[in-house]
């Protein structure tokens, strides 16, 4: 069958890198500054890669952090902490820091990227709650690196993650080649707190000053979290509480185990050379933005599903860029998560706004499709600088294809009530006595938080742990800024006075702020202790833009959590 | 702008009809048995123009060839009337340039690039340059409008807000420092604290054995709590209570 150019733009059919307007015109979607754009590559030629899970080792000895990996800034590490306490049932996981070659499209040569493991995304973490895990990272990166993206320096961060500050990816606390540090994920809920649950987290390099170069060549990956009832056995769980979302545990051929139906996909965006070898931009301040869109790692994949409910772990991994997702179909989404934690109830929507570092779950229900029917998920939101999305363009440019090939059971359910909130705004505003206000701006063409750069020795709130305050995070120049916060998540009580949207009424760590998404006014709860290896919530944490060129030009500041 | 080999818009469309299912055989990869761009080249085809511009003390230069090729520099955006953050900017690099008075091993080159260069002329350059006592090794530099345009955009200080980017008091809070033959390049904000800037400096131009390093260089700036720190207001006004469904 031949199709026209109006069969294609019904379809929401973009081209490589570019969308198709009204009229035909071809518009390029972004790309740094006046660099010129990618060559083009077929659509939809490699299957969706899905990242292997990160297989546990025979238990190590740990050590002493090291102290004298020199950042770019000259520091070097502010938390170094002797060997970690290693609580009774704890796994442990081996993971290299990788240069490796790896293929972002059959039509371009092997580009070499930095990955954990040598992969991008790294290997998927699937921790359940009570079960601590130590992480030895090891720092292979080559000390002269031929490309010149990124610097072979880093820090892990473990993003939505509840850890000591020693084990946080504090910008300083970096190791350089041939060093390793290890890191104490407790796998605990703030305070014990069921609602407190982790979900979807990420790990992700955040060295000072190179964190952007440093993610875009590929220090990316999962790591998600299971408990009692959103549990590793999903769907198959007969627990009666179990929620019993989509997902599964099986094993693969290879005896290798995978996790079925339970799909995470981190979307980025990168630039080529003429030649097909990336692109970054060092003088770029604004945001770097790619021109091609990429599903784990890879252009514009396919992926085969079968005619039944799935679970997409959504994460925006790229550095500056902001997505709006639609089904080609028409067909809705139900979102049962953001950032870090479960909604309390599902919420259907035709799309969802996602900004770099944030993540939403969905649920796509495939039942209704025909075996053999094609249905794409369409990237609608226009971006063209680093400032701000322009807005929605139609038909928009296809990322994902899915492709329905099969038939198979589906135990799995989406329930009504999914992650109760027992203490959130009503239980916490009554004591609140303290209200921060932030503003993230440009200043004479600089980043600053209230006026000021990341300075390593400034701090900008001292907050009590077990208290919760209220902060308003404002954007007055009309830029984005997606918002982080480390060690806890907050509820957003509002949006420049309006009650903030349905996908904004979970948990979040990263929150957008600015151009038409406006201020918002959060409510912060600091929790109080960890219990695996007890000890007071205390010490120093980050918040910053993680637009990661802002993020990078130092649009961060950090609390001193008191004890 | 330039813009890479495009295919014609119909080949676009036809491959990506095929949209196969079945996935056919890729097309041999592009750049097969090329190697990844030198990033130094790379650096200096996109980003260092090589335009002409005049000294302060009348001298006419190349940009690329004559102020950066194989050196460590300093390089802000500035004009003689600005009153806002130039004087502060102008002040803190003097004292960086000071920190690196008679240091063989530090040598590093100070470039303030006029961005209104009709009115900054060479003589007004010249004056401004005098009346703060800047010493030898600090360029003040204007040219061509249009060119010292594109180079300010070319080295990452614009806006993507027409408006905002036709305002030059927006361009005059960076200071962006590189090692030329290294192809290592940063910005920060030039109103940063001086140390900051010399640290900053230091790190391009040296090998990381010698990078000021751990505690000293923190605390090289004081220690300091925003005023934010420590905000208290009693109890939360009402609006912040009401507004969530």
């Amino acid at each position: 069958m031949r199709l026209t150019r109006r069969d294609l733009m019904k379809l929401g059919i973009g081209v490589g890198g570019m969308a198709l307007l009204p009229g035909g015109r071809l518009l390029a979607d972004g790309g740094s500054s006046d660099l010129p754009s990618s060559p083009s590559t077929t659509p939809f030629l490699v299957e969706l890669p899905i990242a292997p899970i990160a297989q546990p080792v025979a238990p190590f000895a740990t050590q002493p952090d090291p102290a004298d990996c020199v950042n770019v800034d000259g520091s070097t590490a502010f938390h170094v902490h002797g060997p970690r306490v290693v609580p009774a049932g704890t796994r442990f996981f081996l993971l290299h820091e990788q240069a490796r070659a790896h293929s972002f499209h059959p039509q371009l040569p092997p580009n070499v990227i930095w990955g954990y493991q040598g992969m991008s995304p790294g290997p998927t973490f699937l921790a359940e709650s009570g079960v601590p895990f130590i992480v030895r990272f090891v720092n292979d990166l080559p000390e002269n690196d031929p490309v010149g993206i990124g610097e072979p320096i880093t820090a892990i961060h473990r993003h939505g993650g509840f850890q000591f500050p020693e084990d946080d990816g504090y910008p300083i606390d970096t190791f350089c080649s041939g060093q390793s540090r290890d890191y104490f994920y407790p796998n605990e809920a703030d305070d014990l707190q069921v609602q407190n649950e982790h979900s979807t987290l990420w790990y992700h390099d955040h060295a000072i000053d190179i964190t952007g170069p440093n993610v875009y060549r590929g220090l990316a990956g999962f790591f998600l979290n299971f408990d009692a009832i959103d549990s590793l056995l999903g769907e198959e769980d007969p627990n009666p509480n179990a929620l019993r979302l989509p997902g599964r545990m099986t094993t693969l051929p290879s005896g290798e185990p995978f996790r079925e139906f339970d799909v995470p996909l981190v979307v980025q965006d990168k630039l080529f050379d003429q030649n097909g070898f990336l692109v970054y931009d060092t003088f770029d301040h604004n945001g770097f933005l790619g021109d091609k869109f990429l599903v784990n790692g890879v252009i514009q994949p396919f992926f085969r599903v079968a005619r039944r409910k799935y679970r997409f772990r959504f994460l925006n991994g790229s550095n500056a860029r902001l997505y709006e997702f639609f089904m080609s179909n028409g067909q809705s989404f139900t979102a049962i998560g953001t950032d870090s934690h479960l909604l309390q109830h599902p919420v259907t929507v035709k799309s969802f706004r996602i900004d770099s570092a944030e993540r939403v779950e969905v649920v796509i229900d495939f039942s209704h499709a025909r075996l053999g029917e094609e249905i794409f998920l369409v990237n609608r939101l226009q971006q063209t600088t680093g400032r701000k999305p322009d807005g929605l363009v139609s038909p928009g440019t296809p990322i994902l294809k899915f492709i329905v090939s099969r038939d198979a059971a589906d135990p799995s359910q989406v329930p009504d009530t999914l992650r109760l909130v027992t203490e959130g705004p009503e239980q916490l505003l009554p004591g609140v006595t303290v209200k921060r206000t932030f503003e993230f701006e440009r200043s004479d063409g600089a980043w600053v938080v209230n006026g000021d750069f990341f300075d390593e020795n400034r701090i900008s709130a001292k907050p009590h742990r077990n208290t919760a305050e209220i902060w308003e995070l404002k954007s007055p120049g009309g830029w984005v800024h997606p918002v982080h916060i480390h060690l806890t998540e907050f509820f957003v009580l509002s949006r420049d006075g309006n009650t903030p949207p349905p996908l904004e009424q979970g948990r979040k760590d990263t929150i957008e702020i600015g151009a038409d998404r406006g201020d918002a006014t959060i409510l912060v709860p600091w929790p109080n202790q960890f219990h695996t290896v007890p000890g007071p919530v205390a010490g120093r944490y980050v918040f910053h833009c993680h637009n990661l060129e802002h993020e990078d030009m130092r649009m961060m500041a950090q609390f001193d959590v008191q004890a | 702008m330039t813009r890479g080999p495009r295919a014609p818009l119909v080949l676009l469309l036809l491959a990506a009809a095929c949209s196969p299912s079945s996935p056919e055989p890729a097309a041999a990869p592009a750049g097969a048995g090329l190697r990844p761009p030198d990033p130094v080249a790379a650096i200096r085809q996109q980003h260092l123009p090589n335009i002409e511009l005049t000294t302060h003390e009348g001298r006419r230069v190349r940009f690329y060839d004559d102020l950066v090729k194989g050196k460590v520099v300093a390089i802000n955006f500035m004009f003689a009337t600005c009153r806002l953050a130039c004087p502060a900017a102008t002040e803190n690099l003097r004292e960086v340039q000071k920190a690196f008075a008679g240091r063989a091993d530090r040598d590093v080159t100070l470039l303030s690039i006029s961005l209104d260069p009709e009115r900054d002329t060479p003589e007004v350059l010249r004056g401004y340059a005098e009346a703060h006592g800047i010493s030898p090794g600090w360029y003040f530099l204007t040219g061509k409008r249009d060119e010292i345009d594109q180079l300010r955009r070319k080295l990452g200080a614009w806006d993507p807000d027409p408006v905002v980017d036709a305002d030059p008091q927006q361009h005059t809070g960076l200071v962006i420092v590189g090692n030329e033959p290294r192809g290592r390049w940063r910005a920060i904000s030039v109103l940063s604290k001086p140390v900051r800037i010399e640290q900053a400096i230091e790190r391009v131009l040296l090998p990381p054995s010698q990078w000021p390093t751990g505690e000293a260089a923190v605390q090289a700036a004081p220690y300091e709590e925003s005023a934010a720190s420590q905000r208290r207001v009693g109890r939360p006004a009402a609006s912040d209570l009401i507004l969530r469904d």
